[in-house]
C-alpha cells in the first residue's frame, strides 16, 4: 500500500512537472549533473547570490576551468584567462605592473587577484561590470587584451568534440552560445574561495601568531581595518586613497562609470588576502613592495577634493609597526588556495 | 505520518487539477486568439533607410549618412478598457540590417483594444542579471563589455560635419539606472483614440513609423558638428533619449485577413 501511494505521488509529481514546463520558460536541462556547493567559510558574511539561475555544478565547473585555461578564447590563441590571472599569484599577474595582450599591448589597469568574488558586489577597479557572468565580456573583446569577438570563440568551441560534450554535459542538449560559456565561467571564477590562510588558522584556533605577526595584526586593526574590513579584507568600496593622477593614462576610475565627479580618483579597495603574492600594487601597479605602500600612507598621500576622509594626515607608522605590519600581511598569504589542483590548469 | 501524507496526496492532486484546467484553457484560448502582428518601418522623414547608400540632412542643414540603425523593443502590450494583452518575453532588436528583425507576431485575446505600448530599451533588472541570450545576447553587439549594461538604442554614420576620424558619428545611447536613465516608455493610440476590434483568428497588422529625424531635435538639439560621438550613459544620452522617444507613429492598422 504504502509503495503504491509512493509510485502515485512520483507520478503525480513527474507529471505536474512536465505540464508546468510546458508552459513556463524554457530553461536548460541539469538533469545528469553532479551538484556542488558553494563553500562558505564560517563567520563569513552571507555570500551574494551569484550563482542565481546558474545551478552550481561539477560539470559547469570543470567546463568552466577548462575554458578559463583556454588560449582560445583569445584572438591569436595566445592569450587565456589564466595568462594574466596565474593561480600562483592568487590569479592576479606575478610581477607585472600592468598585463601582456594581443600584439605585444599592454593593459591599462594592474590585473586583480580572483578570489572570493561571491563577495563582491561590483567589478573591475572602477567597478563597472555589474555581474560575474558579463565580466569574461571585457577582456575577451577588449583590443589590447584578448582581441577576441564572443562569435569567434563560440565558432571555434563548436567546432571541438571535447567542448561539445562539455557544453552537453553541464547544460543539455542544445547549440553553445555566449549564456551557457559565460554561465560556466562564473562557476569556476565564483567558486575561487581563500580562507585558508595562517590568519584563518589562528581564527579557527589552529595555529598562533608570533609576536611579530601579532604587533602586525594590532597595527592593523588600528590603521588599516577602516577600508580593509575583516573577514574579506575589503568593504568593497570605491575610495580616493590620495594616489596622484598617473599622467600617462589619465585614469580617473569610478568616475568613467558614475560620470559624477565626486567619483574622480576613486579606486576599488582591494582585499588584503594573498597581498604579498599579487605585488606590485594600487590600480596601476605603480608600488611593488607593500614597504612602498605603507610609505605612500605615511608620506605621499596627495590632498584633493575627492581623497578620503580617514587619509587626510596620512596614517602614521613607526619603523617597527610598518615592519610587523608586513609580517601579518604575509599570514593573509593562502598557500593551499595558491596550490589547489582543483583550480589548476585542467 | 499517514495524515501528512494523505495531506501531500491532497496537496499534489489540486495541484494537478489547477495544472491540467489552465493548461486545458490555454489551449482552447489559443484557437481563438487574435495574432497581432507588429512592423517596424525606419526612415528618415518619408525617405526610406538605405544603410551606407543614401544621404540624408538633418533639421541643421548637416548631410549624413546612416551604417547602423537599432533599438531595442521590450515588454509589448496592448492596451484594453477590460484586460490588457501582453507579449510574453518580449524582448526584439529592431535592426535597419536585418529585415527579419523589422517585425513579429504575437497572439492576443480577442476584444477591444486602444493603443499599443512598448518599452524603448531593456528593463533595468536585465541590464543586471548576468549573461542573456535570445535578443539580448552579447554577441549581438548591444551590450556594454566595460561598464555593464545595454545599449538601447544606436546610430552610426559618416557626416563632412563630423570632426572625427573618417568623418563619422557614434550614437551609443544607453543607461538603465539614477538619473540618466534613458529607457522610455512609448504608448502609441490608435488613429483617433478610437478603439479597434481585434477579432479571433484574425491577423491585426501595425505598422510602426520610427523617423530618425527625431533624434536631432526637439526638445534637445544635437548638432553632429558638435556632438558626433555620444557612446557612454550621461547628460548627452539622455537628451538624445528625449528626442527619439517622438520617432514613433502609427502608420497603419491593416484589419483584414
Amino acid at each position: 500500500m504504502k509503495t503504491r501511494i509512493s509510485i502515485w505521488i512520483v507520478f503525480m509529481v513527474a507529471f505536474s512537472a512536465f505540464l508546468l514546463s510546458a508552459v513556463t520558460k524554457e530553461v536548460y536541462n541539469y538533469s545528469s549533473t553532479t551538484p556542488l556547493k558553494l563553500e562558505v567559510p564560517k563567520g563569513w558574511p552571507k555570500p551574494l547570490n551569484i550563482f542565481a539561475g546558474n545551478p552550481l555544478t561539477e560539470e559547469g565547473f570543470q567546463l568552466g576551468r577548462k575554458l578559463f585555461y583556454d588560449g582560445r578564447l583569445s584572438k591569436d590563441g595566445n592569450f587565456s584567462c589564466a595568462s594574466c590571472h596565474q593561480q600562483f599569484a592568487a590569479f592576479a599577474t606575478y610581477d607585472h605592473d600592468f598585463s601582456h595582450g594581443f600584439n605585444d599591448q599592454f593593459t591599462t589597469r594592474n590585473a586583480p587577484g580572483l578570489f572570493n568574488l561571491a563577495w563582491t558586489r561590483l567589478y573591475h577597479w572602477d567597478g563597472g561590470i555589474n555581474h560575474i557572468e558579463v565580466q569574461p565580456l571585457s577582456p575577451l573583446t577588449a583590443p589590447n587584451e584578448m582581441a577576441e569577438n564572443v562569435d569567434s570563440v563560440l565558432q571555434r568551441l563548436r567546432a571541438d568534440a571535447e567542448y561539445r560534450r562539455m557544453f552537453r554535459e553541464a547544460f543539455g542538449k542544445g547549440d553553445i552560445n555566449s549564456q551557457k560559456m559565460l554561465k560556466a565561467l562564473a562557476q569556476f571564477t565564483g567558486t575561487l574561495v581563500s580562507a585558508n590562510s595562517k590568519y584563518d588558522k589562528v581564527k579557527r584556533g589552529e595555529d598562533q601568531f608570533n609576536p611579530s605577526e601579532l604587533h602586525g595584526y594590532e597595527v592593523f586593526k588600528e590603521k588599516c581595518e577602516h577600508c580593509h574590513k575583516e573577514p574579506l579584507f575589503t568593504d568593497n568600496s570605491f575610495r580616493n586613497n590620495g594616489l596622484p593622477l598617473n599622467t600617462y593614462l589619465k585614469d580617473y576610475g569610478r568616475m568613467r562609470i558614475t560620470g559624477n565627479p565626486e567619483d574622480s580618483l576613486k579606486f576599488r579597495v582591494p582585499s588584503l588576502r594573498n597581498v604579498s603574492v599579487t605585488q606590485p600594487y594600487m590600480h596601476d601597479g605603480r608600488f611593488y613592495s607593500l614597504g612602498q605602500v605603507i610609505e605612500h600612507y605615511r608620506t605621499g598621500i596627495q590632498q584633493g577634493p575627492t581623497l578620503d576622509s580617514s587619509l587626510r594626515k596620512g596614517i602614521q607608522f613607526t619603523k617597527l609597526e610598518k615592519y610587523d605590519l608586513i609580517l601579518f600581511l604575509g599570514t593573509l598569504k593562502d598557500t593551499s588556495f595558491l596550490n589547489d589542483k582543483r583550480f589548476s590548469h585542467p | 505520518m499517514m495524515i501528512k501524507k494523505n495531506g501531500s496526496i491532497r496537496l499534489i492532486t489540486l495541484l494537478l487539477i489547477v495544472t491540467v484546467s489552465f493548461q486545458k484553457k490555454e489551449i482552447k484560448k489559443r484557437d481563438s486568439f487574435a495574432t497581432v502582428k507588429i512592423v517596424f518601418n525606419n526612415t528618415v522623414k518619408n525617405s526610406r533607410i538605405y544603410l551606407y547608400d543614401s544621404t540624408y540632412t538633418n533639421p541643421f542643414g548637416e548631410k549624413y549618412t546612416i551604417t547602423k540603425f537599432r533599438y531595442y523593443v521590450s515588454d509589448i502590450f496592448l492596451k484594453s478598457t477590460i484586460k490588457n494583452a501582453a507579449e510574453k518575453n518580449s524582448y526584439h532588436l529592431i535592426d535597419q540590417g536585418n529585415v527579419e528583425s523589422q517585425s513579429f507576431s504575437f497572439p492576443v485575446a480577442p476584444g477591444d483594444y486602444t493603443s499599443l505600448n512598448f518599452l524603448l530599451g531593456v528593463d533595468s533588472l536585465h541590464n543586471v542579471s548576468g549573461a542573456q541570450t535570445g535578443a539580448l545576447d552579447p554577441t549581438k553587439d548591444m551590450f556594454w563589455t566595460w561598464n555593464s549594461g545595454y545599449v538601447m538604442a544606436k546610430l552610426e554614420g559618416n557626416s563632412p560635419s563630423s570632426t572625427l576620424v573618417n568623418n563619422k558619428f557614434e550614437f551609443h545611447i544607453g543607461g538603465y539606472a539614477g538619473e540618466y536613465n534613458v529607457l522610455k516608455n512609448i504608448q502609441l493610440s490608435f488613429p483617433e483614440d478610437k478603439p479597434i476590434y481585434f477579432a479571433s483568428n484574425k491577423t491585426i497588422t501595425i505598422i510602426i513609423n520610427a523617423d530618425v529625424n527625431a533624434w536631432w531635435h526637439n526638445p534637445n538639439e544635437i548638432k553632429i558638428a558638435e556632438h558626433a560621438n555620444i557612446t557612454s550613459p550621461g547628460k548627452l544620452a539622455l537628451a538624445i533619449s528625449d528626442n527619439y522617444k517622438n520617432m514613433f507613429h502609427i502608420e497603419k492598422i491593416i484589419t483584414g485577413n
